[in-house]
């Protein structure tokens, strides 16, 4: 874990019509660290996450990657970034395997020569195999989340951002989940920003911390001074 | 942070990624395709039979012939916009490819081909079925005069068409009543090409020589060149919401 800023988010503002739904937002996230970001309905952590894998463009402010600014370098930080939000991005027409061969060559960075070695591998960590060949319209909605999250690494980002990736999953799956997302931190190096309803995850993986309250930072804190029922009484 | 420049041939690499994902997903819903010719031959067997019941006459005049067809090419090329940005708007897909490092221009040139494709493809068995339903009354014409009609009767007015079904369908996909607003919005971009189009069919299909199109081909050129420098200078603010 170092102490050099990954991403460091500048006054960052987002309005819808009349309504602010981020105002004036500023952190920074550590390299390699895992970043959650807590907050009830409506507190904003969807457009958060959305603005900073450049889904959303914000109404004011600056986000910055390392020394890279997001407006004039967008095309190689989003070659580093990967993402799962609450939408699902994939063809419901094509097989799992379509998608993500699909996705993976839309990324030029990385060596594709073992593409579907990489496919199969994940598959079988996620317990796809026997439905990587159908297509993802037949899939249930837990499966679904598992093949969006192999979409978000399979091409190997540095930076992966997390939209709920436990709705839906079992409680297996989310321990399987859990595990994955230690194992990329420590053996991959992904820097990992996430949002959840589930509190206690919080505890378990999370370096750092924000909790958003009407679109404002109401409290910031560091995994030595987590508490469950601390961030829960902000919901 | 992985920094690799992204070079020409990756950039035709990534549109051929694109544009094939489009292709094998249109064909894996064959029924919408099937829709769009079962369409297709429904209005030229209409056409044909309104025609020759009202007026007797077993072959139609060029004229008609020409409009008949791009009058049902207009009608398909609505329905063929909403499956670029509208179809993956509203499923959601648009966002794997904004987060992707992707340029906008890429994107929507690659949408831009797959229409184009799509509408050639259309247009093939739209033109093969009227010749034999409508038989319009085309003699004399020798291949060269095909080869004509395929460049400057079909192709470049298609392209022109794909180029403004793709600006509009990327102009509408945030809008609450896409269905409403893309005809809305498409028939004035593409009504100055409309009369263009007829009259180039027309005269290519009377054995006109290739000099006698030159102010249409004109015409075209401009407005596709006018077309995409509006797509090209709009392109980030239409993908993004």
């Amino acid at each position: 874990m170092s102490n050099k800023a990954i991403i460091n988010c500048e006054n960052v503002s987002k309005q819808f019509g009349y309504f602010f739904a981020l105002k004036k937002i500023s952190f920074q996230v550590r390299e390699d660290t895992v970043f959650g970001i807590a907050g009830a309905n409506g507190a904003g952590k969807t457009t958060l996450i959305k603005i900073l894998s450049g889904l959303l463009k914000p109404t004011f402010g600056k986000i910055m990657f390392g020394d890279m600014n997001y407006d004039d370098n967008s095309n190689i930080i989003k070659q580093n970034i990967g993402i799962t939000t609450d939408e699902s991005f994939l063809f419901e027409e094509l097989t799992i395997f379509e998608n993500l061969k699909y996705y993976a060559n839309l990324h030029l960075n990385f060596d594709k020569r073992n593409i579907e070695t990489l496919i199969d591998h994940y598959c079988k960590k996620f317990n796809l195999t026997d439905w990587i060949n159908e297509p993802v319209r037949i899939l249930s909605h837990g499966m679904k989340q598992k093949v969006e999250l192999i979409r978000g690494v399979i091409h190997e980002p540095s930076i992966l951002f997390l939209d709920e990736p436990f709705s839906g999953l079992d409680y297996n799956a989310t321990t399987m989940l859990i595990n994955f997302f230690k194992d990329l931190k420590k053996n991959k190096n992904v820097s990992i920003i996430l949002t959840t309803h589930k509190t206690e995850v919080f505890q378990q993986i999370c370096d750092d911390l924000i909790i958003l309250k009407k679109g404002k930072i109401n409290k910031a804190i560091t995994n030595e001074q987590f508490s469950e029922a601390e961030i829960k009484s902000f919901y | 942070m992985k920094n690799e420049k992204i070079s020409s041939k990756s950039r035709l690499k990534l549109l051929k990624v694109i544009l094939s994902k489009d292709l094998k997903s249109e064909l894996r819903q064959i029924n919408d395709l099937f829709a769009i010719f079962l369409f297709d031959i429904i209005s030229i067997f209409i056409f044909s039979s309104v025609y020759n019941f009202g007026t007797q006459y077993q072959t139609m005049p060029l004229e008609i012939f020409v409009i008949e067809n791009w009058l049902i090419i207009f009608f398909t090329t609505v329905y063929i916009m909403t499956k670029l940005f509208v179809k993956e708007k509203d499923s959601g897909t648009i966002g794997g490819l904004i987060s992707s490092p992707v340029s906008a221009n890429l994107i929507l040139m690659s949408k831009i081909i797959f229409c184009f494709i799509l509408l050639t493809f259309v247009e093939v068995i739209l033109f093969l079925f009227s010749v034999f339903i409508s038989a319009p009354s085309i003699a004399n014409f020798s291949s060269s005069q095909l080869l004509i009609f395929i460049c400057f009767g079909v192709l470049l007015p298609t392209l022109d068409l794909s180029i403004c079904g793709s600006l509009v369908s990327a102009f509408s996909m945030y809008v609450k009543n896409k269905s409403f607003i893309l005809p809305i919005l498409l028939f004035p971009l593409i009504l100055p090409i409309i009369t263009p189009i007829i009259s180039i069919n027309i005269k290519i299909l009377e054995g006109e020589l290739i000099s006698s199109l030159f102010y249409e081909i004109i015409f075209f050129s401009a407005h596709i060149i006018l077309m995409s420098s509006i797509m090209t200078l709009t392109s980030e603010a239409l993908l993004y919401d």
